[in-house]
């Protein structure tokens, strides 16, 4: 620990808060910092022990509202200036942080929806009918099942999509009273 | 007749006849105009002999009089009723080649009235748009990635099968109430990208914006509409309707998670487990706890095993600390040891199990002693406070009269004393219970006002909603209309075809005028013809007793009453078969009529 900390002072107070809002990023569902970036600064398990111990100090901080002196308490092997830096990009970035963990709360069911993608179709004719014009939707769901992202794809037709609105309005009702 | 022969002539450009800027009139069209104009009109009406036709006249009198021929020919063939031949080109008469014209202009297919005789829905009009633009594409042919061009973009670029993925945004809001912090402040003016360079790839960038702004615009719009239905009854400011509801909401939970945790230690072994999901996530939470629980806190038996053991161990030391002073012992003498150890130990343990017994039994009578204990003191008190109040009356006793007389003086200075006070109270209460019931009214009346103003607002918000929807249908309607305006055609002026209507409208005045008189006059020559019969009866009654008179005595003159009666038999006849010629030729015209419309 007081080794990853120490290989924390090897960069500036400024790339120091440019790193930590990458990392912030990483854990809100952006991009998270590049290694190739930082690859002549740390070693490879330095990095990933650094990564590490960031995203925890920041979920923790947030998650259990500590105050500044124990963060600081918990930086107290790097410069004052950096642990400055850091505790800066944990008070700029509180909501942020704490709206990213909400949403890991809220999505502990077995299977949550990640992304949904719709295309409209209409099916002129068919190997029977000449002249159908039927509209058809596609409909893609990703559902992340158990930390694995698992695509479903159905198509669907008028009856069957307002049907299936219509529980999706029900459930939406639901989740309104919960707001 | 002009507005008619522009719109003719209008009509033959179209077709493709080259009539020149300065011809305005039917009249002014020379033989090669006509022949050319009817060439291409028949060439249009119906393409297959049409084509034959040649669109200039030759040069010879015998070629020109052979292709006259053939056109007037091939005018019958398409059904032109009029009279025609070689002479109509070759020898033109206005009215003539204005019928003729008329008439295959009026045979010439109408596409653009077919387009308006399709039905113009909103629906249609998106039909028909996608059939074009499908058929468009359909007639463009695949070719491989490397070979497409921009006019392939739409159809056959990667970029219509991508996936509409969608990365998360942060936007740096601006709340109006809150003052942010100076290290946000910071980060959003130093650190944070532009939204537009914030996701991964371009092509997601603009599916994140469309998300997020959907996602905030949906939220906003589902906070109105709850606001409005139900959050205004509550009469609270927003901040704090909802603060009332987040309460109550985590009120709920924690009765659902805390009802759920008392069912799940019977429902494990139970078959079927209705909340079973959240059942097995409370149980994940509570699965390492147990232990820290024994560890932390710890039992009776805990402590009580410890104890033994620590012994156990203290008394093995002891064995060998014993042991080692007594060098050369025999086995037996260790066995004995042993076996006297283990009674000892036996014992002990028993001992211990004694003690613990003792122990529980001691701390059961001690907390009963105390509760005893309490219960004496509290009776010890109240022996106290009687013994006070009787040894005062023993005091008193001695002086028993005046003692009751300022006893009872007391008394009725503490009764006047309680009156007064309740007088005074009567008077301080008055005006309160006035300002009170005030109040209330005041209240009350408030109440009323704001829920008339409550329904107001609610009846403003539906009429909002009404209008927004009046004006978006009306908006719609409108850009439907301008479609259609847009897809009709435009060529044609509007007051050519005003002005051959006014003068349509104008002739039949006339003809109706014209009718009129016709009209009137066909019944005054009625009211002669009957004024006639009349007379002519009249006067062949008088002439008939005449005669008839004369007949008797005068042979001559019967004959010629004879001849009378013929004469008028024979004239009667006459008029009736003119009459009925009338009829029948009036018959003939009338079916001669139906004939030619059919």
């Amino acid at each position: 620990m007081k080794t990853t900390m120490k290989a924390l002072g090897r960069i500036s107070a400024t790339d120091c808060v440019k790193l930590c809002h990458r990392v912030v990023d990483g854990l809100c569902g952006r991009e998270p910092p590049c290694r190739s970036d930082y690859s002549a600064t740390w070693s490879l398990e330095e990095w990933l022990q650094l990564l590490d111990f960031l995203s925890g100090l920041f979920r923790s901080t947030v998650g259990s509202n500590i105050t500044d002196e124990e963060v600081l308490a918990k930086l107290s092997d790097v410069d004052h200036s950096h642990s400055q830096a850091v505790l800066s990009v944990v008070r700029a970035r509180e909501e942020e942080i704490r709206r990213a963990l909400l949403d890991r709360t809220n999505s502990i069911s077995s299977a949550t929806l990640q992304d949904f993608d719709w295309q409209l179709k209409l099916a002129l004719s068919s190997d029977k009918i000449s002249s159908l014009n039927t509209p058809l939707l596609s409909l893609s769901l990703d559902v992340r099942e158990k930390g694995a992202l698992r695509p479903i794809t159905m198509e669907l037709n008028k009856e069957e999509l307002s049907s299936l609105i219509s529980s999706l309005e029900a459930a939406n009702k639901v989740v309104l009273q919960l707001k | 007749m002009e507005e008619v022969d522009k719109i003719l002539i209008h009509a033959l450009r179209q077709v493709g006849t080259e009539v020149g800027e300065n011809i305005e009139r039917v009249g002014q069209f020379t033989s090669e105009l006509i022949v050319e104009a009817v060439v291409r009109c028949i060439r249009v009406i119906d393409p297959g002999p049409g084509g034959v036709l040649p669109t200039t006249l030759p040069p010879g009198m015998s070629a020109r009089f052979r292709v006259g021929m053939s056109l007037a020919q091939a005018c019958q063939d398409i059904g032109y009723k009029g009279e025609i031949g070689y002479q109509t080109f070759l020898y033109s008469n206005e009215p003539e080649i204005r019928s003729l014209l008329m008439f295959l202009v009026e045979k010439l297919p109408r596409e653009s009235s077919e387009a308006s005789d399709q039905p113009t829905g909103k629906s249609a009009v998106l039909h028909r748009a996608i059939a074009t633009v499908i058929k468009a594409q359909l007639a463009v042919s695949w070719v491989p990635l490397n070979c497409r061009l921009p006019l392939h973009g739409e159809t056959q670029s990667r970029a219509a099968s991508q996936k509409f993925s969608v990365h998360p945004l942060s936007l740096p809001y601006c709340n109006e109430g809150q003052k942010s912090l100076k290290e946000v402040k910071e980060y959003k003016r130093d650190i944070l990208l532009p939204a537009t360079a914030q996701s991964p790839s371009q092509t997601s960038m603009v599916s994140s914006m469309l998300e997020q702004h959907m996602a905030d615009l949906s939220s906003t719009q589902e906070w109105d509409t709850e606001w409005k239905s139900q959050g205004l009854l509550y009469r609270l400011a927003p901040q704090e309707y909802r603060s009332r509801k987040l309460k109550r909401l985590r009120n709920r939970i924690k009765e659902q998670l805390r009802s759920v945790a008392m069912q799940s230690p019977e429902s494990i072994y139970s078959v079927c487990r209705p909340s079973s999901e959240l059942s097995d996530l409370l149980r994940a939470f509570r699965g390492p706890a147990p232990f820290d629980l024994i560890l932390t806190k710890g039992t009776h038996f805990t402590h009580t095993q410890k104890f033994t053991f620590t012994e156990e161990a203290t008394a093995v030391k002891s064995q060998v600390h014993s042991g080692r002073h007594s060098e050369g012992d025999t086995q037996l003498h260790q066995q004995e040891e042993l076996a006297l150890l283990q009674q000892q130990f036996q014992q002990l343990c028993s001992d211990i199990d004694q003690i613990a017994a003792d122990m529980r039994h001691r701390s059961v009578t001690s907390t009963q002693v105390f509760d005893e204990l309490k219960q004496r003191e509290l009776e010890n008190a109240k022996n106290q406070e009687d013994m006070q109040v009787k040894k005062t009356t023993l005091e008193l006793l001695p002086d028993a009269d005046n003692n009751l007389q300022k006893l009872q003086s007391q008394v009725e200075t503490g009764a006047s004393r309680v009156v007064n006070l309740a007088s005074q109270w009567e008077k301080h209460r008055a005006p309160l219970i006035e300002e009170l019931r005030r109040l209330k009214q005041i209240c009350s009346s408030k109440d009323l006002e704001s829920s008339t103003k409550l329904s107001e607002i609610k009846h403003l918000h539906e009429k909002i909603c009404m209008a927004t929807e009046d004006a978006k249908k009306k908006e719609e309607s409108y850009k439907q209309l301008v479609t259609e305006l847009e897809s009709l055609p435009r060529d044609v002026s509007r007051s050519a075809y005003t002005q051959r209507i006014l003068e349509i409208v104008g002739n039949i005045n006339k003809q109706k005028e014209d009718i009129t008189k016709i009209l009137s006059d066909t019944k005054e020559l009625q009211k002669e013809i009957n004024n006639l019969t009349g007379k002519l009866d009249r006067t062949f009654a008088v002439t008939d007793e005449l005669v008839f008179k004369d007949a008797k005595k005068d042979e001559s003159v019967r004959k010629s009453y004879k001849y009378l009666a013929a004469l008028q038999e024979n004239c009667n006849q006459l008029i009736q078969t003119i009459e009925d010629t009338g009829t029948i030729l009036r018959e003939i015209r009338d079916l001669e009529e139906q004939v030619g419309i059919s």
